[in-house]
């Protein structure tokens, strides 16, 4: 009876649907909104507004209402009785509510009618995927199934038609599966009561086994032949083998690396700048560019932009064929388009580079030093297993005896000599820097500098043989260090510091636009710069140290951290004799009061003015000090300048040391510095007067590229155009486009809402207008029939 | 171990006679000794404790109450007498417990301060007095007692303010605090202590009532308390005259302009009487100035105050000490609300936008990014300054034709310029600033970048997103040639 009633709900009153007119037809476009059901919605809005608004408006005004919760009380198809009853199993419920705390009167929990402790005793070791496997068997055969089910007995004629009726069916039917499963679980004991029985049998057999196969003799002793044989198959041919190369060519190629690996570090260093195109005629095949890149295909968007950046150089092709991967892959990337440095590993560290520079100079002449020096230490060194066994080795040893060992070191346990000698020298890499931080603590500032000179050319060395650990465990260092500071933000760190980012200018190319460990350094050392807070001479030391090491990275690359030069103000501003109450401004964490730079008395020193490593130790602040703090300053102003002078706010970024350094006095300080004063100063004023400003202007809009006559091809077509904006904007869009929908929304259903309550209220309006009507009727009613009882009364006295 | 012991075994001992003491009306010396250990000094936490059980439970069981008839002379019964003698030791008790708040250490004033307001409590819900007809009834004897400690001229009560804070959560305690407070206010000057401690009192002192209805004093039976509003509204423009006239040292005034700006100003009958204050202290400088400019902007907003030099105190307030302050990210908020009306003249804007492109040079990195995008904004906002990123004339320059020095925005001719400086920071040394003046290159997005983002970020998630940086690129050095650090050091 029920499944009538389905279809008619699901097929409307054909009167009462109402079908939207579509403008134009579009083959496979489905559209939701092409028939709707006024009458129905209108309905159910309706239903939904008495439900919610009017009951809102029935109670306006109005404080508190009653509700009743009795059980029972609103629904109508309940009798008394059976309301009675609701309650009270309802009450009963409530007094046998179990405790969830109360653990102890447990019920016992079973599982397909075992309880769970039984089952837990896992003696049968048949798994339930089995038991699954199984049902699928216990099922009733397809032959009954064809005869049973869909009509299949109908169309059949046998002898017993009509005879069996559809009750008699499934009875059958009942039965059949009910025999079918005993037969399952039948054979099931039987196979696993044969499987025990097996089992304990083979447990008996088991010992003979055993012994048969330890009596097996051995094989035949092998044949000298055979042997011979085997061996001769398995010596290494020798290999066809380039010839062995001039000088000239050793050279030549060295050259060849280095010049390659100079341009990928300019590459590296321009960071963002766009490449340059190549101009391309109309008429361009695109040869090239298919050779170059074939992962890409050549396509345009609909601005008509190609989505390969045509002309775009083509990366390493020349270093080698193996890290092709990884290139296409860097590629994508904007800002670090260059291709992985694998060069670099090739390079052994031979000595015979083609420009002799001048700390390899330097290197070959301590290690023809040292032969004499160091006779008595022995030539071959292991990688020491701990920290403390190289701290042992190199304690209480000369800087020279200390590089000889190192380099010994190196040699015996070179990588190409033994596979895990890589990952030993990696180890050894971080014992040195750990070495090198405790020295710090230890030692004074000029022995560890020393220390640092003479491990540094081997510490390079080691950096390239390992360099994924070199790259990891330095920025481990840095991030330590970070972590120290941070607790102590207003003191200058220790010297170590000043050593590992001397290292890391050492180690990494530092003229990289991002570079994972010198971007954190740049950082660090802003951070240092603008935050400590400077106390005492070797906190001016540490700056200007710190300032030198920014020079040293931004040499190359020309960037400006303007923390360093406001340093070199703050320098500077500390050296002006302040007098009379005008104040100096000067930028934090200078104060402008400090004074503590000034040159009192006339000195006549001379000599190279260097700043001293044990400047970095010493609290007070001596006259020989002062000059050479200054005279180092205005060293470093002069190569800030030059090396800042692209820049077109250079004026402006040393305006401030300008101004201070026409405030400085020059009587005191000897010549050699007088002069030095006077030629920055002029530099400086020159900058200002030579000056040419180019208005900036942004680049003319290239013009867009023609429309190819070419198919459009999107992978799923849905009929819908797709904008191409970014992400932002198409989110901001898509939310303003909501809002306005929302708000369109929102405010039909008010005007909706506002037509409903006047119409309850007209409605109750006329009500309450028709029984007056209705009281206004029959009280003239009442009186005219009083009024006529009246007359007549009146009448019969008359009458009387 | 011993010292371990000791209190333990004190406070024990103490709450035993305090058990005593309350079991039977025989143990009375037991009271005095505990009040005596408390007057001692010693162990005056747990001392403490002990008195707030002892009185809490005589106040429940109505020990203290004498039954007053009226037009009828006091029985002289020996309950009666007890009860006298009970209630002088209560008096006494509650005013040493208020002087804890003297104390030295912060736990014991705190702990006087909940003990006192534990008997507060009880005292109202068991009232030593036929308390009448009234609903709820605060022993007000003994609140303003408490206020008067806290507002103290001698000790700085932070702590002790921040407690009374969670008392303050009920309804009743917050309205008789705002009843008692004009009476406390001192009419003459004060010292710096007592204005510090009033204001910071007057800071947590909430106007409306609060969400839960809650009473301290009041009982469980479900007495309502009736929260008058305009009571605590009445108060605070009483007090606020009187703390105007009081005199100020710098950190009161900072103090005063916080209080005004967070609590007062919204409810203040006449507004417009401040303005004279907040103008002088506009001219003070510092965090105070930025405070002010605050309030002004609220009076400009709100009461339709026109102040015609706004701009100029706001241009001039962008000064190189500015990035080292704490107000540094209130600025740059302010000056976003102040600049995003579209109706400023252009060569207004632009000094603001050129101005900050110098302080660029010298901020440290995480400034420039804010400052780099609050440019990108103001051109943006205003499209007449897209000539400073592209002029129109393309020639060259041999100066900078904007005037720094200048004080007054209009004149300083920033719109005859071009940004250079934001052109010079893409050669910044940390790439995350580099990116952010790149903006200029390219032709500016339609959406403003959003600065409450970024406001608060420092040097250290600088590094901290530049370590997290994973590149498959690793860079190392080919050639040991440069180490200029030789040049300058002998090392």
């Amino acid at each position: 009876m029920k499944p009538r009633k389905k279809p008619e709900k699901n097929a409307p009153n054909p009167f009462e649907i109402h079908i939207n007119k579509q403008k134009m037809t579009v083959l496979g476009q489905k559209n939701k909104n092409d028939r709707g059901l006024p009458g129905v919605s209108r309905a159910k809005a309706l239903k939904k507004r008495k439900e919610t608004l009017l009951q809102e408006y029935k109670l306006q005004n109005k404080s508190n209402k009653f509700t009743d919760r009795r059980i029972g009380e609103r629904s109508r198809d309940l009798t008394s009785e059976d309301k009675l009853m609701a309650r009270f199993t309802a009450l009963r419920k409530k007094a046998h509510k179990k405790s969830i705390f109360n653990l102890a009167d447990d019920e016992v929990l079973t599982h397909k009618g075992q309880t769970l402790a039984e089952i837990e005793k896992f003696d049968d070791p048949r798994s339930d995927n089995e038991d699954s496997d199984e049902d699928k068997s216990g099922k009733l055969d397809s032959a009954f199934v064809g005869d049973a089910h869909f009509g299949g007995g109908v169309l059949r004629k046998t002898g017993k038609e009509g005879a069996k009726t559809h009750r008699e069916l499934i009875d059958e039917l009942i039965a059949e599966s009910k025999k079918r499963k005993a037969e399952k679980q039948r054979t099931k004991e039987a196979t696993l009561e044969l499987t025990e029985k097996l089992d304990t049998e083979w447990k008996d057999l088991l010992p003979l086994v055993s012994r048969a196969q330890k009596g097996e003799p051995d094989k035949g002793a092998v044949d000298d032949y055979d042997k011979v044989m085997r061996e001769l198959r398995f010596e290494a041919r020798g290999t066809v083998s380039d010839r062995l190369k001039s000088e000239d060519e050793v050279a030549q190629e060295e050259k060849q690396r280095l010049e390659e690996l100079e341009e990928k570090r300019r590459e590296r260093m321009r960071g963002f700048e766009p490449k340059t195109q190549k101009h391309r005629s109309a008429d361009d095949l695109d040869d090239d560019v298919y050779e170059a890149d074939p992962e890409y295909m050549l396509s345009y968007n609909t601005e008509g932009e190609a989505n390969v950046e045509i002309g775009a150089e083509i990366n390493g092709k020349t270093v080698g064929g193996e890290e092709s991967d990884e290139e296409e892959e860097c590629e994508e990337e904007e800002e670090e388009q260059s291709d992985d440095d694998l060069a670099d590993l090739k390079a052994e560290t031979s000595d015979e580079s083609d420009e002799e520079t001048e700390a390899k100079a330097t290197k070959t002449d301590v290690v023809a030093k040292t032969d004499e020096t160091s006779a008595d230490l022995p030539f071959t060194f292991a990688l020491p297993d701990s920290y403390e066994a190289l701290q042992q080795l190199l304690d209480d040893k000369s800087s020279r005896q200390q590089a000889t060992i190192l380099e010994r070191m190196v040699k015996c346990n070179h990588p190409s000599l033994a596979e895990k000698n890589k990952n030993g020298l990696g180890t050894l890499f971080v014992y040195l820097l750990q070495y090198l931080n405790d020295c710090a603590s230890e030692k004074s500032a000029a022995r560890l500098f020393e220390i640092y000179k003479s491990l540094a050319p081997h510490i390079f060395d080691l950096a390239q043989l390992n360099k994924e650990n070199t790259h990891s465990s330095m920025l481990e260092v840095i991030k330590e260090k970070h972590d120290e500071f941070k607790k102590r933000p207003k003191d200058f760190p220790g010297l170590e510091l000043l050593v590992f980012f001397k290292l890391v200018s050492l180690l990494f190319t530092t003229s990289d636009f991002r570079h994972q460990v010198v971007t954190p350094c740049f950082v660090f050392i802003e951070q240092i710069l603008n935050k400590c807070k400077i106390k005492s001479g070797k906190d001016i030391a540490y700056g200007i140290f710190l300032v030198t090491l920014v020079l040293e990275y931004t040499s190359l690359s020309k960037r400006v951290l303007p923390t360093a030069i406001n340093y070199l103000g703050g320098i500077l501003h500390m050296a002006i004799p302040k007098c009379g109450v005008k104040l100096i401004k000067v930028n934090p964490p200078f104060k402008p009061t400090t004074s503590s730079l000034v040159l009192v008395e006339k000195s006549c020193e001379d000599c190279d003015f260097k700043m001293e490593a044990s400047d970095l130790e010493r609290d007070e602040i001596n006259d020989s000090f002062k000059i050479r703090a200054i005279y180092t300053v205005l060293r470093l102003v002069q190569d800030f300048d030059n090396n800042l002078v692209s820049l077109p706010s250079n004026v402006e970024i040393f305006n401030d040391i300008r101004a201070y350094l026409e405030l400085l006095p020059t009587r005191n300080y000897p010549k050699k510095v007088a002069d030095l004063f006077e030629s920055v100063s002029q530099q400086l004023k020159n900058r200002k007067v030579e000056r040419k400003l180019e208005y900036i202007v942004l680049a003319a809009k290239r013009p867009k590229a023609l429309r190819l006559y070419e198919p459009k091809i999107v992978e799923v077509f849905d009929g819908k155009k797709r904008k191409i904006q970014s992400r932002e904007k198409a989110e901001r869009d898509k939310l303003l486009h909501k809002l306005k929908k929302e708000t369109k929304g929102a405010l039909r259903e008010i005007r909706r809402d506002k037509a409903f309550l006047g119409r309850v209220k007209i409605h109750q309006r006329i009500q309450s207008d028709n029984e007056r009507k209705e009281k206004v009727k029959r009280i003239y009613a009442e009186a005219s029939i009083q009024q006529s009882e009246l007359n007549s009364l009146d009448r019969k006295k008359k009458r009387k | 171990m011993s010292n371990q012991e000791k209190p333990v075994k004190i406070s024990k001992q103490l709450r035993l006679k305090a058990h005593e003491f309350l079991s039977s009306r025989k143990n009375s010396e037991h009271l005095l000794s505990i009040v005596r250990h408390f007057e001692s000094g010693a162990d005056l936490s747990s001392c403490l404790l002990t008195l707030e059980l002892i009185f809490t439970n005589l106040l429940k069981d109505r020990d203290m109450y004498i039954e007053v008839v009226p037009l009828k002379p006091i029985e002289k019964t020996e309950t009666n007498q007890y009860k006298e003698w009970l209630r002088n030791l209560y008096e006494n008790c509650f005013s040493k417990i208020l002087e804890s708040f003297e104390n030295d250490s912060n736990k014991i004033q705190i702990q006087g301060l909940s003990t006192a307001m534990n008997i507060i409590s009880y005292e109202g819900k068991f009232p030593l007095e036929n308390r009448g007809n009234l609903e709820c009834y605060v022993p007000l004897n003994r609140l303003k007692p408490v206020l008067m400690k806290l507002l103290s001229n001698k000790h700085n009560n932070v702590h002790l303010i921040n407690k009374y804070t969670e008392y303050l959560l009920y309804s009743d305690i917050l309205f008789f605090s705002w009843k008692l407070l004009p009476s406390l206010t001192a009419k003459t000057n004060p010292n710096e202590t007592y204005i510090m401690n009033y204001l910071r009192l007057l800071e947590k002192l909430e106007l409306r009532k609060p969400d839960e209805q809650q009473t301290l004093c009041g009982n469980e039976t479900g007495d309502f308390f009736t929260f008058d509003e305009s009571v605590p509204l009445r108060a605070l423009n009483k007090v606020w005259h009187c703390v105007m006239l009081w005199e100020h040292s710098p950190q009161t005034h900072k103090q005063l302009l916080i209080v005004l700006l967070e609590r007062a100003l919204p409810h203040l009958e006449k507004p417009l009487f401040l303005t004279d204050f907040l103008m002088d202290s506009l001219d003070v400088g510092g965090p105070v100035s930025l405070l002010a400019l605050q309030g002004i902007f609220t009076m400009i907003q709100v009461h339709n105050l026109n102040y015609p030099n706004i701009f100029a105190k706001l241009y001039s307030m962008f000064e190189p000490e500015i990035f080292h302050t704490k107000y540094k990210a209130r600025l740059f908020y302010l000056s976003d609300l102040f600049l995003s009306s579209t109706h400023l003249p252009e060569n207004l804007v632009a000094a603001f936008a050129k101005r900050l492109a110098r302080l660029a040079l010298i901020a440290p990195s995480e400034d420039v990014v804010i400052i780099c995008m609050f440019i990108g904004n103001l051109i943006l906002r205003h499209p007449g300054l897209k000539c400073l990123l592209n002029n129109p004339t393309e020639g060259t320059a041999s100066s900078d034709p904007y005037i720094m020095e200048e004080r007054d925005p209009v004149k300083s001719n920033a719109i005859n310029s071009s940004l250079w400086e934001l052109k010079s920071l893409q050669q910044h040394s940390i790439p995350s600033v580099a990116t952010a003046a790149r903006f200029i290159n390219s032709p500016l997005p339609t959406i403003e970048w959003d600065l409450s983002r970024i406001l608060d970020e420092t040097g250290d998630d600088i590094f901290d997103k530049e370590v997290k940086k994973h590149g498959k690129l690793i860079a190392l050095a080919f050639d040991k040639s440069h180490d200029q650090i030789l040049h300058y050091w002998n090392i």
